[in-house]
């Protein structure tokens, strides 16, 4: 990854008479980077990356490309290439006519032929130039689309939804695979998804989109621990959302009281703004103790009743009614060897540290 | 659910067209060829198989000559039918908004007789007709023109009218079929509108093309009522020599033989022509 910007999106809008599908859009994506915009469906993500393509021109704004202004440039002259969400694999064509396509015409046999043999085995299905396109699964469909893209070489790929089609072990699997690939070539890569955690492990920085607005640009990790308002932090994750007052400030330490735990002493969380003393608290299931007794070395507790029990294998969740909340608060524990079996209708304890507490501010929406 | 009670519904529901296919279609192809290796004799009917008729109707130059026309003036129709049906396909399909009023449009001829559409077509093709009398009240032409009816002229432009919605359908349903984000891979793979058409469009379309062939190319070839009405002596075609076998000169015999040597004409010459194009599909990369 290079300081170099290779997309610059300026005040990029798209309306469609009165409805904007995607508006004041900036964004800065860094050469070699992997990048995902990630968000509800209809949120505005895949218009976005259609504008990149050049399939749909943006009503208002500007697209750079490798400082290139791409206004009036079609969608065959951009040096993007696309994997489609349907994979768009042409079924007339057997799998090494199909990587070949763009080539066509455009360099002499004996190189085509050798480009597609080394795409094909960059995307591990060597030798299957002769497979029909009918008789290709799920999996090798995608690599396909992924070996017709990459074979041009383009300057940024695009990729719509490029693993929704796949179960669920494959999608992991092809996660690594396509996050390995994309750093072994230094292509740009922008994906787009509505899976966050499909964007957390393969991407260097996700835009969060909402309603058509880009609501934040970070790292997984900042998006996890510092989101910039309720709706980016219960998206990312699970988050736990409480009410608090804001009692005093000292430098980047807030001293609060929440609902439920108490008083206690928070980091200051510089995505957001606290304006009155009304605040909200965010925090992790995984980040709260759960316990029979009241655990000591905890400095906010709060008791409560288990309402539902979830297993999911690595991890038990509970629903944990307490009295002083409406929704019950979710708690998630690694599964170490059983220690932790909570059932239905248990009274237990739950312990929480101030450092591990996500400052939320004051709701602006 | 097992086997046997699945094929024997099976069985039981294709049964009545089954029957009605094999009485009204397979028995009077039989009773045909069997006409055609007997021999007519005046007012009576030898039955003693002989390859007599065959031998006569391929000696004749006038068989062959009718044959090849018929099939010359279908392939004619065929070509302009589906030249002109292709873009009319296309624009209901893709550019297109209001589909359904569109396609019932297309069909409006078929709300007036097939009879009716001939003669209309002699009404503005004739000496005195809509066509010469227009183009003599523009000071375009002196005198009518006389070649726009009765010859293959007018038997091509009257079929091409006739048989114009069946070739769009099949080729709106291809085109219809074709997956949109195929033609945004090839733009994005570098194509021109032009090129996406020729290598995604065209070769996923074939189907459609061959089966709108086939549709117009089989029974035009056969067609004896435009040719009657509009096609003069230029515009006979094979199916005008067959009726006056089972007419005028009443010799069945030879009506059928020549039926099964025009049957299997059209027969070869569509097997070559769905090969070829299935063929010239295959070859686009």
């Amino acid at each position: 990854m290079t300081d170099r910007n290779i997309i610059e999106l300026r005040d990029v809008e798209k309306r469609y008479g009165t409805f904007v599908a995607a508006g004041g859009i900036n964004l800065d994506l860094k050469e070699g980077e992997f990048f995902s915009l990630l968000g509800p469906s209809g949120c505005g993500k895949t218009t976005v990356l259609r504008m990149i393509a050049g399939f749909q021109e943006p009503t208002k704004g500007t697209v750079l490309i490798d400082g290139q202004d791409m206004e009036g440039v079609p969608a065959n002259n951009r040096p993007t290439n696309m994997v489609f969400q349907s994979y768009a694999i042409f079924p007339h064509l057997n799998v090494g006519n199909n990587v070949a396509y763009g080539l066509r015409g455009k360099a002499p046999m004996a190189e085509i032929d050798q480009r597609v043999a080394e795409a094909l085995e960059m995307v591990e299905l060597g030798g299957l130039q002769d497979r029909g396109a009918s008789e290709l699964s799920g999996g090798q469909r995608q690599r396909v689309a992924l070996a017709r893209a990459l074979i041009m070489r383009p300057k940024v790929l695009l990729l719509d939804e490029p693993l929704s089609a796949l179960d669920k072990k494959l999608r992991e699997q092809m996660q690594f695979e396509m996050r390995n690939l994309q750093q072994s070539l230094g292509i740009t890569f922008v994906m787009v998804t509505h899976d966050q955690y499909e964007a957390m492990t393969m991407s260097d920085r996700i835009g969060v989109m909402f309603n058509g607005r880009l609501k934040q640009v970070d790292t997984p990790t900042t998006l996890y621990a510092r989101p910039c308002d309720q709706q980016v932090a219960s998206f990312i994750g699970e988050m736990n959302i409480l009410p608090a007052q804001l009692l005093g400030e000292t430098g980047d330490t807030l001293s609060i009281d929440a609902v439920a735990f108490g008083q206690m002493e928070i980091q200051r969380n510089p995505n957001v703004t606290t304006s009155s003393r009304e605040m909200n608290i965010g925090i992790r299931p995984e980040q709260l103790e759960i316990t029979a007794e009241e655990p000591e070395d905890y400095p906010s507790t709060v008791q409560g009743t288990v309402s539902n029990v979830a297993f999911y294998g690595e991890n038990i969740h509970y629903h944990i009614q307490v009295a002083e909340t409406e929704k019950p608060i979710s708690v998630s524990v690694p599964n170490y060897f059983h220690t932790v079996d909570f059932k239905r209708g248990d009274a237990v304890w739950l312990g929480l540290q101030g450092a591990s507490v996500i400052d939320l501010g004051t709701d602006t929406e | 659910m097992n086997f046997r009670s699945e094929a024997s519904r099976g069985y039981s529901l294709s049964a009545p067209a089954t029957a009605y296919v094999g009485f009204l279609v397979a028995a009077p192809l039989v009773i045909l060829i069997a006409y055609s290796f007997w021999t007519q004799t005046y007012v009576t009917l030898d039955k003693t198989p002989t390859l007599k008729n065959y031998r006569d109707a391929l000696a004749d130059p006038l068989v062959r000559h009718l044959v090849l026309r018929s099939i010359w003036i279908a392939g004619a129709v065929t070509a302009v039918t589906v030249a002109l049906a292709y873009p009319i396909a296309y624009f209901i399909a893709v550019k297109a908004r209001k589909k359904t009023i569109w396609l019932l449009l297309i069909t409006i001829p078929f709300w007036s007789s097939y009879l009716l559409r001939v003669f209309a077509w002699k009404l503005i093709l004739g000496f005195n007709g809509v066509m010469n009398s227009a183009l003599l009240a523009l000071g375009l032409i002196s005198e009518p023109l006389d070649f726009l009816l009765y010859n293959e002229f007018a038997v091509v432009l009257t079929l091409a009218h006739a048989w114009a919605p069946f070739a769009i359908l099949p080729i709106y349903v291809s085109l219809q079929k074709i997956d949109p984000s195929l033609l945004e891979a090839a733009t994005d793979l570098g194509n021109s509108p032009f090129q996406r058409f020729m290598r995604v469009t065209l070769p996923l379309t074939i189907p459609g093309v061959i089966a709108a062939c086939m549709i117009i190319f089989i029974p035009t070839v056969g067609d004896y009522v435009t040719p009657a009405l509009v096609g003069g002596s230029d515009g006979k075609m094979i199916a005008n020599l067959i009726q006056v076998q089972f007419g005028a000169a009443n010799n069945w015999p030879l009506g059928a033989t020549l039926s099964l040597i025009a049957m299997l004409s059209v027969g070869f010459v569509a097997i070559v022509f769905v090969i070829t194009a299935t063929q010239f599909g295959r070859r686009i990369r």
